[in-house]
């Protein structure tokens, strides 16, 4: 089998190929291949790694371009995956400043962290006395969460941050905001929420490729939504994403039952605002979209219960 | 072949892309699928309200649920984000939210069961190959195609179990099947940028375009697509993407419906080609 491997040795960019064959790769894990590689045939070739079980979060690599944590993937897996693939293309983790072959630059990743202030500030009310007690049901809230290893396997994947860097943080940012701010022992969860606002919660592109691809099958993506959910609910409601979002619930609950792209336009950007305004000028002249649509389009069938029941959801989840 | 499905249509069908509705409506018969469209469907909240207000959609897409339910049917839909909300609102219900949503949809009188399967329809027509190759009246070989799945239909595998996410072949064996030629196309497996075109307008942009151009790198003559959320950033958007990252390629954006119509012999007027706002009358 074939493995080309990108390498990079500071100045110059190159692919350079491996062969291997598979009854010496069949029982080891991808991390193990890359070692068996560096043992045997290569010893310049560079990457990082520690723990081997899926503890440290250092041997996060791309396979055929999508991440994975080396050490936790057997080469069975990506034969299975791959199926009849006889090469296999290794790559560094993207969305990261490559230093050396597979080894990847965390500073800016890290910088990203500290600014949704990751460390806990608990409630007053604890003392260095009593410590900070947190009952099992408040603690397997957060659990899940708790298991991220920083591997970055999904900020690798994150098609926002492919897209642009400078107004997004990483999907594991997200996930230890919302654990931070949904822990039972902190004095403000807008502490987290605030700052992960701050740092582009709302440019998530809803790809769900950290959730796909987490080794330790923690939603990002989801935590995203958990935390627009609190924002919303204190307020923090300026701005493009929340107005859009809301669009859709307003026409769920308010409106027709269905979206109106019509006012979906208007609700989001405002009437002074031109831009998809326009683009919804432009669905009516091509025909697509009913102009009658902009006085509220027609109602569903049976959206009077349809209210009914969200009505008593809310109640109920109040209590 | 599951030959009768409850049609949940999503809101974008309504309206921005009637002709998916229109060349879905078409190629069914043909196909010999019967589609009962759900009577008084809701928006799935398109993974926007679900960030708003949780229960709220929850309970919406169990009612969806239930309406289909009454049919006795399984829901087909072709919207991927919707194929996602449904589908993940089920699993929430049947891994143990079922009895207490339930005491909400009684007050509409209603009741989710979890008897309601979720599908798409680039779903079932890879489970019926050798049925639509059957019914190819022209097949489309001369036609280069890129595949474009959307986020949705793949990811994440969890929730749609349907295939690889990494490496799905479902899409490519129905384009086939049509006697069309599938391009390596490098972001088949991308994100559009649509759910974000609002806040990060900039970033979605620079998306679509890429989408675009590697479609037009690999000289496809169009982009086909199962998602008619895809669809509509990839092609109404086009021209607005494009001028963005100051590139002249323009491509073609068909619904997987389309093209499937195209292949039955269906006269483009009836599939809709004249609503698609990147030219794609040549293609009919």
């Amino acid at each position: 089998m074939k493995f080309i491997i990108d390498r990079f040795d500071g100045k110059k960019n190159y692919q350079q190929t491996y062969t291997l064959e598979k009854k010496d790769i069949e029982a080891l894990t991808l991390l193990g291949t890359l070692l068996l590689i560096k043992q045997k045939q290569d010893i310049t070739l560079n990457f990082t790694a520690s723990c081997r079980m899926a503890i440290c979060g250092a041997c996060g690599v791309r396979v055929n371009g999508h991440a994975y944590l080396g050490c936790d993937t057997k080469m069975t897996e990506l034969f299975e995956e791959y199926k009849d693939a006889d090469t296999f293309r290794i790559s560094p983790l993207a969305n990261y400043t490559v230093l050396s072959d597979l080894v990847v630059d965390w500073e800016p990743a890290i910088e990203n962290l500290r600014k949704i202030k990751p460390g806990l500030v608990a409630k007053d009310s604890f003392s260095e006395k009593e410590g900070c007690v947190q009952n099992q049901k408040e603690y397997d809230r957060i659990v899940k969460q708790w298991d991220c290893i920083l591997c970055g396997v999904c900020a690798s994947e994150c098609n926002k941050l492919t897209a642009d860097r400078s107004d997004y943080a990483e999907p594991f940012v997200f996930t230890q905001a919302w654990r931070l701010a949904n822990d039972s022992r902190t004095k403000d969860p807008m502490i987290n929420t605030k700052a992960a606002v701050k740092n582009g919660l709302w440019n998530c592109v809803h790809c769900h490729e950290c959730t796909n691809r987490c080794p330790k099958h923690i939603s990002a993506a989801n935590d995203i939504a958990g935390l627009t959910v609190l924002a919303l609910k204190k307020g923090l409601n300026s701005g493009l994403g929340p107005a859009h979002a809301k669009a859709f619930h307003t026409d769920l609950v308010e409106g027709s039952g269905r979206l109106n792209e019509i006012y979906l336009a208007l609700r989001t950007e405002g009437v002074s605002t031109v831009a998809r305004t326009g683009m919804a000028i432009t669905l009516m002249r091509a025909g697509k979209m009913n102009p009658l649509e902009i006085f509220g389009g027609h109602t569903i069938e049976g959206h009077k219960d349809l209210v009914k029941m969200i009505e008593a959801a809310k109640a109920a989840t109040k209590e | 072949m599951q030959k009768e499905f409850a049609f949940f249509p999503g809101c974008v069908l309504t309206q921005a892309a009637i002709e998916s509705k229109m060349s879905i409506e078409a190629i069914a018969p043909i196909l010999g699928i019967k589609l009962r469209e759900i009577t008084g469907w809701s928006c799935c909240g398109a993974s926007q309200a679900q960030g708003v207000d949780p229960i709220a959609t929850l309970v919406a897409n169990a009612r969806n649920l239930a309406l289909a339910e009454k049919l006795n049917l399984p829901v087909l839909t072709t919207c991927s984000t919707c194929l996602l909300m449904l589908r993940r609102a089920k699993a929430e219900l049947d891994g143990g939210e079922k009895e207490r949503i339930n005491t909400f949809l009684a007050k509409g009188d209603m009741n989710y069961k979890g008897t309601s399967e979720v599908t798409s329809l680039l779903w079932v027509l890879a489970q019926n190959i050798e049925e639509i190759k059957a019914k190819v009246k022209k097949p489309l070989s001369n036609l280069k195609v890129a595949v474009f799945y959307g986020c949705h239909s793949v990811r994440p595998e969890k929730d749609l179990g349907f295939e690889s996410s990494v490496n799905p072949t479902s899409f490519e064996t129905v384009v086939k099947a049509l006697g069309a030629h599938v391009v390596p196309f490098e972001k088949r497996l991308n994100c559009c940028g649509f759910h974000a075109v609002y806040p990060a307008e900039k970033s979605a942009m620079k998306m679509t375009s890429g989408i675009v151009n590697s479609a037009a790198e690999s000289k496809a003559d169009c982009v086909v697509t199962p998602c008619p959320l895809c669809q509509m950033q990839l092609d109404i958007y086009q021209d607005d993407a494009q001028d963005t990252t100051k590139s002249k390629a323009r491509v073609p954006v068909l619904h997987l419906s389309q093209l499937v119509g195209l292949a039955l012999g269906i006269p483009a007027k009836k599939l809709g080609l004249d609503y698609n706002v990147i030219d794609a009358s040549k293609l009919g």
